[in-house]
């Protein structure tokens, strides 16, 4: 782990309407880092991730990600941002149906100017490290549903991003699948030093993290 | 826009990509044939003229003749003076000007039509050059005949002979099947002008109603400019004067009279009808797709899609989907003329085009042109077809992209 900081927010706050959803939230990733959020549902966690990786902007507050304050950025500009920079993983998986699963790894890259040829052996570079090759020209109908987040864990990989989000990334699966994604993930943290933003309501998953943040209300309460 | 991901989208969702492509190309083909069938009309309507070729035909109204003893005119020819003729010769837009001349002959012994024609001109009566079958066209300056084949039958005259017409003998140069060419101005013997105009002149039933100089003309052929027809044929009346029949494919359309203004009409409004609803068809199939597609559009945006990389994907697919709905409907088009070509239409001739006198037997009765709807696709109504079935693809595309491209990604996270 690296002492300079991945993400770092300052006084975070986000309204919905009335509802203050996200309260003077402060808090920092390490490069490397892998941290998960947990509480209650409704306690803002999915929301702070969003906050932190550019998928909402705060109502105040600054958000810096890699040495960017993306606070004030513009739709286009975080677009980019979240391209070059970050990943995600989705508790539904969120495959597009009709590409197979060799293309949905490579979706990320569609808009960027490469060959598709070099998009296709990135794409299955990365499901041989998921151990999905035998897959990739497979529809998301026909995997079950470790092999897709296997899939989506890939498609966050694909541009190399500098830090992970994932939000309840096991909360579709079986206890055996779950434990075989946090496997995963724990080794990309470990083998490849990813920074990685972890959403939970489940403490045992949250055990595999470097650290745990806990949210109530809005609010970080250790 | 990446094209692998915009065919995959329209190949698996094959329910919605059919409603939208089949919508279009029904809305596409109707709009083809009814604008294939009201061209075929208006080509069938010009027909009559171009097979004397002329786009414009010229008579002079005039009284009854008093006597038919010799030559005299039709009420529906009579004299066209040369000073006018020149006059109408001069205007802008005239691409072939061509002069004939009319007479009804009766004599003792037979009643004959006789058409006076300049040889050595190519427009107007000139198209029967073509139809010689026997011996060869008149020559100019030369006395002499031109026999049609029914007549020379009847009265069995061969090509070498002479045939009398007005007390006068004329050695028959040829036979020609005029039947084969042409309703107007068909007459029994042909001779060229200045033969005929020295008989016009020299008869006194012809001075009586209508007189004549031996320069003068009873009809005019004439062959217009692209898009001067009728402007020319306002000049003409203006010049002649109320009696000026003046015929053009515009007349002839309005002797189709409620057939074709029905089709006309009908296929300016289905057409309209036709585009409207096919828009209304591709907006609706799009509008559901991309409400069905919401959350893939928020994923779209979360791993990094601009608004840019939507919109272009949405309307190259919109496109894409509308294009293969203008091909397809572009071929049931093809199959739709080519069924409406096997119809046949009947141009009514207006009785005072009809060179035979409606008092014999026979001419009264209506005659008409029947010949083959001549419905085809032309490859510009193709080609303008394609452009908008990509227009509405482009227009409805580009419509609801814009919204669906405001998505928020954090929306579908929140909702999950």
């Amino acid at each position: 782990m690296n002492n300079r900081n991945i993400i770092s927010a300052a006084d975070l706050n986000k309204t919905f309407d009335a509802l203050q959803v996200v309260k003077g939230v402060n808090l920092s990733v390490k490069i490397g880092e892998f941290i998960s959020i947990v509480g209650k549902s409704g306690s803002g966690k999915t929301t702070l991730l969003s906050l932190l990786s550019g998928l909402e902007r705060p109502s105040s507050g600054r958000v810096t990600l890699n040495g960017c304050d993306i606070t004030d950025s513009s739709e286009n500009e975080l677009a980019l941002f979240r391209r070059n920079t970050v990943g995600f993983i989705f508790q539904s998986f969120h495959l597009i149906p009709t590409l197979s699963a060799w293309e949905n790894v490579a979706l990320p890259l569609f808009p960027v100017k490469m060959h598709i040829e070099k998009r296709k052996e990135r794409a299955l570079e990365l499901l041989r490290q998921m151990e999905m090759e035998h897959r990739a020209d497979h529809r998301p109908a026909t995997l079950s549903g470790g092999e897709k987040q296997r899939v989506a864990i890939a498609r966050a990989l694909v541009n190399k991003p500098k830090v992970v989000f994932a939000d309840e990334p096991t909360g579709n699966l079986d206890s055996a699948t779950s434990e075989a994604i946090m496997d995963t993930l724990k080794s990309l943290h470990e083998d490849n030093g990813l920074s990685l933003v972890m959403v939970t309501h489940d403490l045992d998953l949250a055990g595999s993290s470097d650290r745990i943040v806990r949210m109530q209300d809005g609010e970080i309460v250790s | 826009m990446d094209l692998r991901y915009l065919v995959k989208e329209l190949w698996y969702r094959k329910r919605r990509t059919l409603t939208a492509t089949i919508g279009l190309a029904v809305g596409m083909a109707i709009l083809i044939t009814m604008n294939a069938l009201s061209a075929a009309y208006t080509e069938a309507a010009r027909m009559p003229l171009k097979e004397i070729g002329a786009d414009i035909t010229v008579q002079l109204a005039g009284d009854v003749p008093e006597n038919l003893t010799g030559p005299v005119f039709a009420c529906s020819a009579v004299t066209i003076r040369k000073n006018d003729i020149d006059q109408i010769r001069m205007l802008t837009g005239i691409q072939g000007f061509a002069q004939a001349l009319l007479v009804w002959v009766f004599d003792a012994d037979r009643f004959t039509i006789v058409l006076g024609l300049d040889p050595s001109n190519p427009d107007g009566p000139g198209v029967l050059r073509s139809q010689v079958t026997d011996g060869r066209f008149l020559e100019k300056g030369k006395k002499q005949a031109l026999v049609e084949a029914s007549f020379a039958k009847n009265f069995n005259l061969k090509t070498g002979d002479t045939v009398s017409v007005a007390g006068e003998t004329y050695p028959v140069a040829g036979i020609v099947d005029a039947s084969r060419a042409t309703k107007i101005a068909v007459a029994h013997i042909y001779l060229p002008m200045e033969e005929a105009q020295k008989m016009a002149a020299a008869s006194k039933q012809v001075q009586a109603v209508s007189p004549f100089g031996k320069d003068d003309a009873n009809i005019l052929f004439i062959k217009a400019a692209p898009g001067q027809i009728d402007a020319l044929a306002h000049s003409i009346k203006d010049i002649l004067g109320d009696r000026a029949s003046v015929a053009t494919p515009a007349s002839f359309l309005k002797q189709l009279g409620s057939l074709f203004a029905l089709s006309d009409k009908f296929s300016l409004v289905t057409s309209l009808i036709a585009v409207v609803v096919t828009l209304l068809i591709v907006l609706k199939t799009m509008a559901a797709n991309l409400t069905e597609r919401a959350g893939e559009i928020g994923i779209l945006k979360a791993i990094g899609w601009s608004n840019g990389n939507v919109v272009s994907q949405i309307v190259g697919e919109s496109i894409l989907q509308c294009f293969i709905g203008g091909i397809l409907g572009l071929l049931f088009a093809i199959l739709a003329a080519s069924a409406l070509g096997l119809m046949h239409v009947s141009i009514p001739i207006p009785w005072e085009m009809s060179p035979t006198p409606h008092f014999l037997p026979g001419g009264g009765d209506p005659i008409f042109l029947t010949l083959r709807l001549p419905v085809h696709v032309s490859w510009k109504l193709a080609a303008f077809a394609i452009l908008l079935s990509s227009l509405i693809g482009a227009v409805t595309g580009g419509f609801l992209s814009r919204h669906s491209a405001r998505i928020k990604p954090s929306e579908v996270l929140r909702y999950e």
